[in-house]
């Protein structure tokens, strides 16, 4: 099996989860609890939280462990656009966009920035649209369906310049463990998550500047100084830490590694058959395609049965058949319909991308001549 | 005082002869819809009682009771010892808070004391001392309270009759294949067919990787809530996706659909003649599409020899349809919005009335025989119960 579908999830490293094993089982303490096994095992995390601080923002920030991305991202947004308006963009992962649409159905004023072609954000439009009453912005920091990356320190430091007291949140989930980044301080929100770097689900973290102001979405147990109660995750967190760190140590051959198998990808995809729609300078763990005229969800069933694994902007069902970011980069209908997504760990052989590239192509050879 | 459940049934007292068949058929079914919960049912005459049961389980046994065909009502009722102390005991039990009401007395004990009229008198006059919010009323009353004094020595005591769902007993009306798409009519029509006590199977077409795996779990669903009613039900998966390929291939374009409705019939028909099925059943409504007119009808069924098919809903409105299909609780399922095969390779004109012998000269370009073959070696079969 080949599985090119990272940027959905990621298989769980194994040498880390075995590293963070113990705190599943002899230390399985509740880090609230005040005898020593449990006092252990609250040092323990907050070292975690330490080592991936490390990784991203050595100083200036803090870290809100918390149950997902989506959850990271729902916080910010429902914390901080209460006034004014919330300026986001048309590229938003789910959990800002669905975010977005429900305070505009509040009645809070949301305003979406246009894309460009490969999927990054028109920063012009974007901040044409900040104005004195912009609460909150929202810039997704490498997308998740084109690997587009946006300029987040240089928007962020725009956004500010044109209204100081403007907040600033980017969606890092597709970008953490995949480039080398450190948040600048511009930068008031960043959500990382584990399981796209080879952590287990159920565990993400939200960055949050110093001193900047954030409301609880859960109340209870004043966990993560009353940010985000609920008992802590100890293994998954333990276990983030470590694939992290082992991320940031290897991050170059990683980058080096995604970057060949993107290219041996795109060099070997029928170009009569497959039109890239990523980016040549965005993230190397995505590649997106649309077999124009095909649809995709049939040409992943069907790569499916020869053993690859991939992704898809479509689905097979009336209402969500489109890739909503897809039509919003200026695809039309026939393009978006066709939509591909490939995406790497960054440990795959090239051979596999060539095996990958020859199954694509005589599925969508097939598929066309079945259905011409 | 315990409590017991009292399950009437419909017609089967009209079956002369037969009926005893028709009973033991019945009580088997109950007995099926109560797998799992510990119980005991009995039969005097006329009806059937369900005892010795967990008593907080009691609301689950109607609920799961009143799907199975042949109940005609339902009753909780208390079982207590035919004399005054007692079954008063059970009235107020019974009894409303409030609004109007009357007492309904039956005995068959004619040792009884009291008469129906004065029993209905002596409970109605203690209720209304009893509670100053209670008014009689004998003409229409908001409620009832029945007592049923039995020859044993004993009485039931009850407040409601619940509807049960109707008709005969599954399994006295022979067997049938029900087609099974993902969409709102066809479990509508297997459970109108199996309330006429029909034991069905049901059938479902896939065209993967032109459909997904969630369109069949959908229809896997589907097939779970219609077992509920149809005594479990056992279902049949069926590959056309290279029947699709072919027909698009070789035939066409607007023939798509009213020849594979032709080949659906065949896969159907030979499936069911294996495994004991005596018709076939579809949720076809009049012109409800366009493989639903006479004319598609009569195409498609020109396929099948000495094998009926059984349209349930062909005089039926869409709308008359999914008010049955929300009451028997499959229309949150049916209208999740995954594709089933008849919209891959969907014709813009499909074409309404078809002429059978145009229709048989473009199938003569297809080995049906080898297509049917490859489809039936395709069947999955899976039980539901």
């Amino acid at each position: 099996m080949i599985y090119f579908d990272n940027a959905a999830t990621t298989r769980p490293d194994a040498e880390s989860v075995s590293a963070a094993q113990r705190y599943l089982n002899e230390d399985f303490f509740n880090p609230s609890a005040l005898y020593r096994e449990g006092f252990e095992v609250h040092r323990a995390l907050n070292d975690a939280r330490r080592r991936i601080l490390a990784c991203i923002a050595p100083q200036g920030f803090e870290l809100i462990f918390t149950g997902s991305g989506t959850e990271a991202d729902n916080q910010v947004i429902f914390s901080a656009a209460r006034r004014g308006n919330f300026v986001t963009t048309e590229g938003e992962h789910a959990a800002v966009y669905a975010s977005a649409k429900e305070l505009a159905r509040r009645g809070m004023e949301v305003r979406f920035a246009r894309l460009r072609a490969d999927g990054s954000v028109d920063a012009d439009d974007l901040l044409s649209k900040v104005d004195e009453n912009t609460s909150l912005v929202s810039v997704i920091h490498v997308n998740n369906e084109t690997g587009a990356v946006n300029d987040v320190a240089g928007l962020a430091a725009a956004v500010k310049k044109k209204n100081r007291r403007t907040l600033f949140q980017s969606d890092g989930v597709q970008a953490f463990g995949k480039l080398s980044f450190v948040l600048p301080p511009a930068v008031d929100f960043y959500t990382i998550s584990a399981h796209k770097i080879g952590g287990v689900r159920g565990v993400a973290a939200l960055l949050r500047k110093k001193g900047v102001p954030l409301a609880p979405l859960l109340f209870g147990g004043g966990q993560e100084n009353g940010l985000r109660s609920g008992t802590e995750n100890t293994f998954a967190i333990l276990q983030f830490a470590e694939i992290a760190e082992k991320r940031m140590r290897d991050l170059a051959a990683y980058r080096r590694q995604a970057t060949r198998l993107n290219a041996c990808l795109r060099e070997q995809l029928d170009r009569s058959l497959f039109l890239p729609l990523s980016p040549e300078n965005g993230s190397p763990f995505i590649l997106s395609v649309s077999a124009r005229g095909l649809r995709g969800e049939v040409l992943q069933h069907m790569a499916n049965e020869r053993g690859l694994l991939v992704g898809t902007g479509s689905a097979c069902s009336s209402r969500n058949r489109y890739s909503r970011v897809i039509l919003a980069c200026g695809a039309d209908e026939q393009t978006a319909d066709g939509v591909l997504r490939l995406s790497f760990f960054g440990t795959e052989q090239e051979e596999d991308a060539c095996r990958a590239a020859a199954i694509l192509n005589a599925c969508a050879a097939e598929l066309r001549e079945k259905t011409r | 005082m315990e409590k017991v459940i009292i399950v009437r049934y419909c017609e089967i007292h009209l079956k002369g002869n037969n009926r005893g068949y028709f009973e033991k058929v019945f009580q088997e079914n109950l007995e099926r819809a109560l797998r799992g919960i510990r119980h005991e049912i009995r039969r005097p005459s006329g009806r059937y009682i369900v005892e010795n049961f967990d008593e907080s389980r009691a609301d689950e046994i109607v609920a799961r009771l009143s799907k199975v065909f042949g109940t005609h009502t339902l009753s909780v009722a208390y079982k207590v010892s035919a004399d005054m102390d007692s079954i008063w005991s059970a009235v107020l039990a019974v009894a409303p808070q409030d609004g109007t009401f009357k007492v309904q007395t039956n005995r068959a004990d004619k040792k009884f004391p009291l008469d129906s009229m004065q029993m209905n008198a002596e409970i109605g006059g203690r209720l209304l001392s009893a509670n100053p919010r209670l008014k009689v009323d004998v003409h229409d009353p908001q409620h009832v309270v029945y007592i049923d004094i039995r020859e044993n020595g004993t009485a039931l005591v009850f407040g409601a009759y619940v509807k049960g769902a109707g008709g005969m007993p599954v399994g006295t009306a022979g067997r049938g294949m029900l087609l099974l798409s993902g969409g709102i009519d066809s479990p509508v029509a297997g459970y109108m067919i199996a309330k006429r006590g029909m034991q069905l199977e049901a059938i479902h077409f896939h065209s993967y990787p032109y459909t997904n795996l969630q369109a069949r779990e959908k229809v896997e669903e589907l097939a779970r809530i219609l077992s509920e009613y149809t005594c479990g039900l056992t279902l049949h998966v069926v590959s056309v996706t290279h029947i699709q390929e072919e027909i698009h291939r070789l035939c066409p374009a607007e023939m798509m659909i009213t020849l594979l409705r032709r080949f659906m019939m065949r896969i159907a028909e030979r499936i069911g003649k294996k495994t004991g099925a005596q018709c076939i059943v579809t949720g076809e409504s009049l012109g409800q599409v366009a493989s639903q007119t006479i004319e598609g009808i009569t195409s498609s069924e020109s396929v099948l020899e000495r094998f009926p098919v059984l349209r349930p809903l062909i005089g039926f409105d869409k709308t008359e349809i999914i008010e049955i299909s929300r009451r028997i609780g499959t229309y949150e399922t049916s209208i999740l919005p995954y594709e089933d095969c008849c919209t891959v390779f969907l014709p813009k004109h499909p074409l309404i009335r078809p002429d059978l012998a145009e229709v048989e000269r473009a199938e003569n370009k297809l080995d049906i025989e080898k297509l049917v073959g490859a489809a039936l070696d395709s069947a999955e079969t899976l039980r539901l119960s």
